[in-house]
């Protein structure tokens, strides 16, 4: 465990050193742009941070539960999409009062997503395809389905960019402050996934075939009905992010809307290696990252962009970096051992 | 090779100061049980694996390859278990591959590497069509060909590993005659095997590795199989029964008419008639890759049989979910880390598998919650119960020796109430120790009256446990005997022809 967040912790350091070499090729302070990053995104602006981790998390969390239990869904970018689809459609033609309309446009999203990542379940099941494709091919038809209907069906009329009129202020994710309840609902999403990956036995089930998939068959799992509940309740963890970023953004569906934080999810879910907790928590680091980069362009005038380089850094060395020091450590224990053999 | 030392990180001592001489000219056999470092040993040669010490010394002056293509540059070529060729090229376009002979400008001279290989088969005297597609020909002529692809890069040192492993009894004479051929042309030959006839047929000195360590070098001439084996497994090979007389029970487990054909349309089980009455322990005998695998795949449900039925206590388990089977067959893998356990998962994860389904006592709430408190109580009586070294049930099942997986996985499957226990290969790569362990096991079963098939390559094992003895050879079981009436020269010969012998 401790040698987990050693690893965790160099591989982000070594990510900022690279970063920082990167700001001073370009004749930039560094050490200003930290400063100022965390400042910002830690500081004055933690509100925002805590709002923009939302879909971040939830997408991380659909990617973690999938990568853990087997099922390769890299669907999340679709399923957010149509999830969100769903909460507007929800929210532009239903009438309901704010206790109720919240819940159900969640809902709504929840299905959405499930039914998006659903069909890559029912492809698997009935042609073998594998999900690892159908999901990908699934997010571009997803982003094309969604293009169509905010700029035809759900059109708002006389707008000069494809988006749809907002949706009924009682489906507005309500705010204290500046902090958004879409926090809270994704602290209630992340509770409940803890429990259900660490405490119930559909999650032990899942965790095990996800590591050895015959040995659970041995062991009586139903792994093929297994594999359908998990794609849908990814999708659905996806869709919920989709519902939550319209219902506490911009209210309605305007075109690129949420498109990277699904990317950034699977990220995550890849850097936190399939771990329910670490996904929460890389979560929330890139959201400060993502934050603070606003706050580093405008005091020390380094690009917002570094951050998405300085994110796919710490990636890749902490995914590098985790089969490098395993490697390294079992090399020590072979020197140990040699040493014992000579005496 | 000299002090030749390799460890496997983190902790795996595949080779502990091996020193061996090769002859030019000789075939040079390398005996010992699966894990003895056999394969590393020869991979090591090859070049592809690196040693952490020890040195080889070819013709008097030091080598040490770094690639097999160094290897085979320095005369030194290796065929490997697995054939490795491209089955939709020929089998001249394999054999040149690598080294083709080219024309003006830069094309592949097709006449002229037709002709060198053509010209390599007749100077062996193989029987094989260069024109012929690699997945046209049979395995024993692909075999061929990888000894052909070696030769043809003018390698005098060749090593096989199991080289009869893929190869039908009729097939391996034939082999046999052309490595013995080989060698009368002056090439050196090492050969990696561990059936005992077959290497007191071929070769001309014989080295026996145990666990990593070298044990000595004799003479074919001079060597019995009752000394190498004694050499193998480093004690007096006995065939004591552990069994006591006892009457057996009640029909548990019958098998009628099974028949399996594989996705490729091959005959895998036929005619599979057996019966297992509780108290009793009935061993299948046979080469390894005769049907035993399927025959285990069929009983647990990982494939379907065309024809014929299973029944355990009176109910017909043929086509039931894994889920309901595991009611009635408890199963003991050969294969720990892939069938038995969940390695990365906790000991705790692995001990409660088919038990969190069947037993009430680790589930709440209709099943859907699961109680850790008794998963972790149940794996401390698993522990007392089956004298398990280890930490706690915290720590990765991995991180426990093989002996003590073993003992987990016979605790969590012997602890289910199933009448039946299908037992494979229950003992493979453990130590003298652990064996002994697993064998009192077992046999308490049998006291307890469950019924056991043992299906096993090792005779020793079939001979103190089983109470009738089947033999199976090419997916059919062609002898049913009481342990007592028959002798290891009987199923030996009924293992390797299938039939009686017949004087």
């Amino acid at each position: 465990m401790k040698r987990k967040i050693l690893i965790n912790l160099i591989g982000i350091l070594l990510a900022f050193l690279i970063g920082a070499i990167v700001m001073l090729i370009q004749g930039k302070d560094p050490i200003l742009a930290y400063a100022s990053l965390f400042e910002y995104s830690l500081g004055k602006k933690f509100v925002y941070t805590l709002n923009k981790s939302v879909p971040l998390v939830l997408t991380g969390l659909s990617a973690t539960v999938a990568f853990a239990s087997g099922p390769v869904n890299l669907g999340q970018p679709g399923q957010l999409l149509i999830g969100a689809l769903f909460a507007v459609i929800g929210g532009l033609y239903l009438k309901l009062p704010p206790f109720l309309m919240i819940p159900a446009l969640l809902l709504l999203a929840m299905i959405g997503g499930a039914l998006w990542s659903g069909i890559a379940a029912l492809c698997k099941h009935f042609f073998r395809m594998s999900e690892f494709i159908t999901t990908l091919m699934l997010n571009m038809i997803a982003d094309f389905l969604t293009l169509w209907a905010i700029s035809y069906p759900l059109f708002e009329k006389d707008a000069n960019h494809p988006q749809t009129p907002p949706i009924a202020t009682a489906a507005w994710m309500p705010e204290w402050g500046n902090l958004s309840s879409s926090v809270l609902v994704m602290v209630i999403a992340f509770g409940i996934i803890w429990w259900v990956m660490n405490r119930t036995t559909a999650g032990y089930e899942w965790r095990i075939s996800g590591q050895n998939s015959l040995f659970s068959r041995l062991g009586g799992v139903n792994v093929s009905k297994n594999y359908v509940l998990v794609m849908l309740l990814t999708g659905a963890l996806a869709g919920l992010a989709g519902g939550l970023v319209l219902m506490a953004g911009p209210h309605r569906f305007i075109k690129d809307m949420g498109a990277n934080y699904a990317w950034d999810g699977i990220m995550i879910a890849m850097v936190a290696n399939s771990g329910v907790f670490l996904t929460l928590i890389f979560g929330l680091f890139f959201a400060v990252l993502q934050t603070g980069a606003t706050g580093m362009q405008l005091t020390a005038l380094v690009p917002r962009e570094l951050i998405q380089v300085l994110q796919a850094v710490i990636v890749l060395i902490v995914v590098a970096g985790r089969g490098y020091f395993e490697t390294l450590f079992a090399r020590r224990e072979a020197r140990r051992k040699m040493k014992g053999l000579a005496k | 090779m000299t002090e030749m030392v390799k460890i496997f990180p983190p902790s795996l001592v595949a080779l502990d100061h091996v020193s061996v001489t090769f002859r030019e000219g000789e075939i040079h056999a390398i005996v010992g049980e699966n894990g003895a470092g056999k394969s590393t040993l020869m991979k090591i040669l090859y070049g592809m694996q690196p040693a952490d010490s020890g040195d080889i010394l070819l013709k008097g002056k030091p080598a040490r390859f770094t690639d097999p293509g160094e290897a085979i540059a320095n005369g030194i070529g290796m065929v490997h278990q697995e054939i490795l060729l491209i089955p939709e090229y020929t089998i001249w376009q394999n054999v040149v591959l690598g080294l083709e002979p080219v024309k003006f400008p830069n094309r592949l001279d097709v006449k002229k590497a037709r002709q060198q290989v053509r010209a390599k088969i007749d100077e062996f005297h193989f029987n094989l069509d260069p024109d012929a597609k690699v997945e046209d020909i049979s395995v024993a002529a692909r075999q061929k060909v990888e000894i052909l692809k070696l030769l043809f890069r003018n390698v005098s040192v060749l090593i096989m590993d199991e080289p009869t492993s893929v190869l039908t009894p009729q097939e391996i004479p034939q082999l046999f005659s052309e490595l013995k051929r080989l060698r009368d042309n002056g090439h050196t030959i090492l050969f990696i095997s561990h059936h005992l006839d077959e290497v007191l047929e071929l070769s001309d000195r014989i080295t026996v590795l145990r666990k990593g360590k070298f044990i000595g070098t004799l003479d074919a001439a001079k060597a019995t199989k009752a000394n190498l084996a004694q050499m193998m497994v480093g004690r007096e090979v006995i065939f004591e029964s552990l069994r006591l007389p006892q009457q057996p029970g009640n029909l548990v487990f019958e098998i009628t008419d099974l028949k399996y054909t594989d996705s490729d349309k091959r005959l895998k089980l036929s005619d599979i008639n057996l019966k297992v009455h509780s108290g009793e322990i009935v061993g299948i005998a046979g080469v390894e890759g005769n049907g035993q695998l399927e025959l285990v795949n069929a009983i647990m449900g990982l494939v379907e049989p065309q024809t014929g039925s299973i029944r355990c206590s009176d109910v017909d388990i043929t086509r039931l979910p894994i889920l309901e089977k595991r009611r009635k067959v408890a199963f003991v893998s050969q294969d720990r880390a892939n069938m038995g356990a969940c390695t990365p998962a906790k000991i705790t994860e692995n001990v409660i598998m088919t038990h969190h389904r069947l037993g009430k006592r680790f589930t709440r709430a209709a099943g859907t919650v699961l109680d850790y408190r008794q998963a972790v109580a149940f794996t401390g009586e698993v522990r007392q119960m089956f004298d398990v070294q280890m930490t706690n049930g915290e720590a990765p099942f991995k991180s426990l020796s093989g002996g003590n997986q073993q003992k987990i996985i016979l605790g969590r499957e012997l602890l289910l109430t199933a009448p039946f226990i299908l037992l494979d290969q229950p003992t493979r790569g453990l130590d003298v120790g652990s064996i002994e362990y697993v064998h009192r096991q077992i046999i308490a079963m049998r006291s307890s009256m469950r019924g056991m098939l043992l299906i096993s390559a090792d005779l020793e094992e079939l001979f103190r446990l089983s109470d009738r003895l089947l033999v199976m050879h090419r997916g059919r079981i062609v002898a049913d005997l009481r342990t007592e009436s028959t002798n290891i020269n009987e199923i030996g010969y009924l293992m390797l022809e299938g039939k009686a012998y017949e004087a």
